[in-house]
């Protein structure tokens, strides 16, 4: 009874706190404030709003977040980018490790993640659902790349202390393993000659490997030539041949064609039946993105740009796409990639989450994948031969992270995230500043997209 | 409505090491009846390899059904809720009772609420609607007093059915007239749901919910059993009165659809027939639609008690339905099972347990009394 008169206290004073300033007169001012300030909580609770919970949460509290930039050779990691990774302490020794990776803009997203400081230091961080819409919510802005990788990163920590604590990974959390050998994967690769197609079959088949993803062989503008559009289709015909009926196979459009373009590519590489084709164009005009899909059967992938369970409803909602790709870096964490997990398989939409970062973020995903019925193949910015990228991700992470074993990447078996991040090793790749996303022009200087 | 999910041809291994302190060692069930409303649910009962056991409630299950169950899940780890929802996706009550029966062994494992496991509470106290006995406004005095003095402060009210005889304009007139003798009975601080249990034509459901707009009900429930999406058109289209719906429903697809269309306004999938774990898919769904869920419930208190661990988990939830019994001997009977009257609220809102798993001890002697059959 003493509880609930306590609680009854604090909601009437946050209701006193809120009341609109008043003049000596006794009026309130008229005219003179936006019509906001009857609604503002003026509580000086940190973080804001936690009081009220103090009763119904655990003891465990956030008592420190670090962000840290980790650069790596450009030699060795051409179209990578800094990694940010995300670490959360808390009063009772606990950590938890997100990754918040933003292509092109590193600084932002490391500044991101530190402006919602005051949302996590002192909360609760079982209250993993409130202190997302605490940060998408309550940053009015909701949304956009630069906040949702932010909160990415927290929310990827957030469940990897949950875990830690309840002595559980994430994916039993998230209502256990589909099939507890791993999920299903693909490389990046690319082959430019029938003879290279067939070594890189024969490699990829010793590896254990069963999908690969290319891209197409040109830029390409919003009405093409019939030279370049016979070259797309004959690359992609070149590569089916070399990798044979056994090697499933996708191809990332990386948004290049107009719908348009798209279209007619589309149309033709259907006898392929390949794993998907991706991005076929632009992700900002999801109508424009229909039209184009509407002639082909191929499989229609995109996602990777798409923020929040609310970015991805219309696309969703739209029937346009047949797997959705999502990046957990990006779209808002655990919590939201299985939001649109969720979403999807209602639709019958199944999910390829997208995963150009570093290791963190690829290993989150796993978890994810792992709960998830409509689970179709995880992507990593990896090749078949691993190369000195992987010997840089084994010593950040002290295993040979996202390298697949009989074409499944294993899931982590320790509790939480099920990674240890050495701190040591992350001072062998210190943050050299942002490096933007590169460019691209057509012959005549305009700009491409790549 | 019961249509099983997508098929993406998934087969879930097979159950890992029986050894596992969380894989399922037995598996009980009651099937329950109450004494005078004679309204029916299943309770199971899991134990697991450490000894920790959980209960689960969902809607009435036969006991070849429940029988089918215990050989389902036995050596299945508590955490496995995907594979109770696509193996269970058939036999909906099933689904809810085993796996709520899994978060609340889990949960007791790991020493925390349910709420606490299920992504922390995004509020600290749950908002009850009292789903009210009896089908007019004197009939339903004894489930409101009750309901009252058990503190709610949200309250459903029978809508009347229409005789083809009764012309529309007079039925509207006594659908008002009903409205405000309930409103006035309620008190100022009662709000109001009022409940058509799919008893209208969409065509009397559009004209009522146009007719009380200015009423200010939070909504207007299940108001015809016309579940097509032309039909709910009919009515929302209409009017703007929120439309609740959904209480037969076991297909998250269906919800999505209904999402899609703009036919509704709250989502009500029904405890008894939907686990935690599938509304939580709902209302991920809904939630992007800035719709929220309620679920409804007409089962038991361990299932009003799984509502108030899912209200206080999700972010678009509202209230949590509570069948509140006119008659003292139903009353006394849910109380027994969870061990003294736990179905309570202050000022309308649910304390929540902060004890491990639902928070409260069920009382197996008042399952044994109250059931039809022990399996």
């Amino acid at each position: 009874m003493k509880r609930r008169n306590l609680l009854g206290a604090i909601a009437a004073a946050g209701a006193l706190g809120a009341a609109p300033p008043v003049r000596r007169n006794g009026l309130r001012p008229l005219f003179s404030d936006c019509g906001c300030a009857p609604q503002v909580q003026t509580s000086k609770d940190k973080p804001p709003g936690s009081t009220v919970f103090k009763d119904v949460g655990s003891k465990l509290r956030i008592t420190n977040m670090q962000v840290f930039g980790v650069t790596l050779d450009e030699r060795i990691a051409q179209a990578d980018r800094p990694y940010v990774f995300v670490k959360l302490e808390t009063n009772q020794g606990v950590v938890g490790w997100g990754e918040a990776t933003l292509e092109g803009k590193a600084s932002a997203a490391m500044a991101c993640v530190m402006d919602l400081k005051d949302h996590i230091i002192g909360s609760d961080p079982m209250q993993v659902e409130h202190l997302y819409q605490l940060m998408y919510i309550g940053s009015f802005y909701r949304g956009g790349p630069v906040l949702g990788s932010a909160i990415s990163g927290i929310d990827q920590a957030l469940w990897d202390i949950r875990g830690k604590v309840l002595n559980l990974p994430v994916y039993e959390l998230l209502g256990g393993p589909v099939d507890p050998r791993g999920v299903r994967g693909y490389y990046h690769a690319s082959a430019w000659s029938l003879a290279q197609a067939r070594e890189l079959r024969d490699r990829t088949k010793a590896a254990g490997v069963t999908a690969l993803k290319f891209q197409l062989p040109d830029l390409l503008e919003w009405v093409e030539t019939g030279a370049k559009l016979k070259r797309a289709v004959k690359h992609l015909e070149m590569l089916r041949e070399g990798l044979g009926p056994d090697v499933d196979f996708a191809c990332d459009f990386h948004a290049r064609p107009s719908p348009t373009v798209a279209a007619i590519i589309l149309r033709e590489i259907e006898p392929l039946h390949m794993l998907f084709a991706e991005e076929v164009c632009p992700p900002e005009n999801l109508r424009a993105m229909a039209k184009a899909v509407k002639y082909s059967t191929t499989p229609i992938a995109t996602g990777e740009r798409l923020i929040a369970a609310y970015g991805c409803a219309e696309v969703i909602d739209m029937g346009i796409v047949d797997i959705l790709q999502p990046d957990i870096a990006h779209v808002g964490g655990v919590t939201a990639l299985w939001k649109v997990s969720a979403a999807a398989e209602a639709s019958g939409i199944r999910m390829a989450p997208h995963a150009c970062e570093g290791p963190i973020g690829g290993i989150a995903s796993l978890h994810v994948d792992a709960a998830g019925p409509n689970f179709l193949a995880q992507e990593i910015c990896g090749f078949v031969d691993g190369g000195e990228k992987a010997r840089v991700w084994e010593d950040l992470m002290g295993f040979p992270a996202m390298r697949m074993v009989d074409g499944r990447y294993p899931l982590p078996r320790g509790v939480g995230l099920g990674i240890n991040i050495s701190e040591a090793a992350l001072k062998r790749y210190p943050f050299q500043g942002t490096r933007p996303f590169p460019t691209t022009f057509f012959e005549d200087g305009s700009i491409a997209s790549l | 409505m019961r249509r099983p999910l997508p098929d993406f041809g998934v087969s879930f291994a097979p159950p890992q090491s029986a050894a596992h302190p969380l894989a399922i060692t037995s598996f009980r069930a009651w099937r329950i009846k109450e004494p005078v409303s004679g309204r029916r649910y299943t309770v199971v009962k899991l134990q697991s390899q450490s000894g920790n056991s959980g209960y689960g409630e969902g809607g009435p299950a036969s006991g070849l059904e429940i029988a089918e169950a215990r050989g389902a899940v036995t050596g299945r780890r508590a955490t496995e809720s995907e594979f109770v929802r696509s193996r269970f996706a058939k036999v909906p009550a099933l689904e809810a009772a085993v796996s709520n029966a899994m978060l609340d062994l889990v949960s007791r494992s790991r020493e925390i609420p349910v709420y606490q496991y299920f992504g922390g509470p995004t509020r600290f106290k749950a908002r009850l609607l009292a789903h009210l006995e009896g089908a007019d406004e004197n009939a339903i005095t004894p489930s409101l007093e009750r309901a009252k003095r058990h503190g709610m402060l949200a309250f459903t009210m029978p809508a009347l059915s229409r005789d083809s005889m009764v012309p529309l304009r007079a039925y509207v007139d006594s659908m008002r007239k009903r409205v405000a003798a309930i409103h006035a009975k309620g008190g100022p601080d009662a709000e109001w749901v009022l409940d058509a249990s799919s008893g209208m034509t969409p065509g009397d459901a559009a004209t009522v919910a146009t007719a009380l707009e200015k009423n200010h009900l939070m909504w207007f429930d299940e108001p015809t059993g016309v579940l097509t999406a032309d039909a709910l058109a009919k009515i929302t289209s209409e009017s703007v009165m929120p439309i609740g719906l959904g209480r037969t429903v076991t297909d998250i697809s269906f919800f999505q659809g209904l999402l899609r269309d703009g036919t509704i306004n709250v989502l009500r999938p029904s405890l008894g027939l939907n686990s935690l774990v599938k509304i939580k898919r709902m209302a991920a769904i809904a939630e992007t639609h800035y719709v929220a869920v309620s679920p409804y419930h007409d089962g038991g208190p361990i299932g009003t008690l799984a509502g108030v661990h899912l209200n206080a988990a999700l972010p678009n939830s509202f209230a949590q339905q509570v069948p509140v019994p006119a008659n003292d001997r139903d009353a006394a009977m849910r109380a027994d099972i969870t061990s003294g009257n736990k179905e309570v609220a202050e000022k309308g809102y649910a304390a929540l347990f902060n004890r491990p798993g639902w928070g409260f001890d069920v009382n197996e002697r008042a399952l044994d009394a109250h059931s039809e059959e022990r399996i």
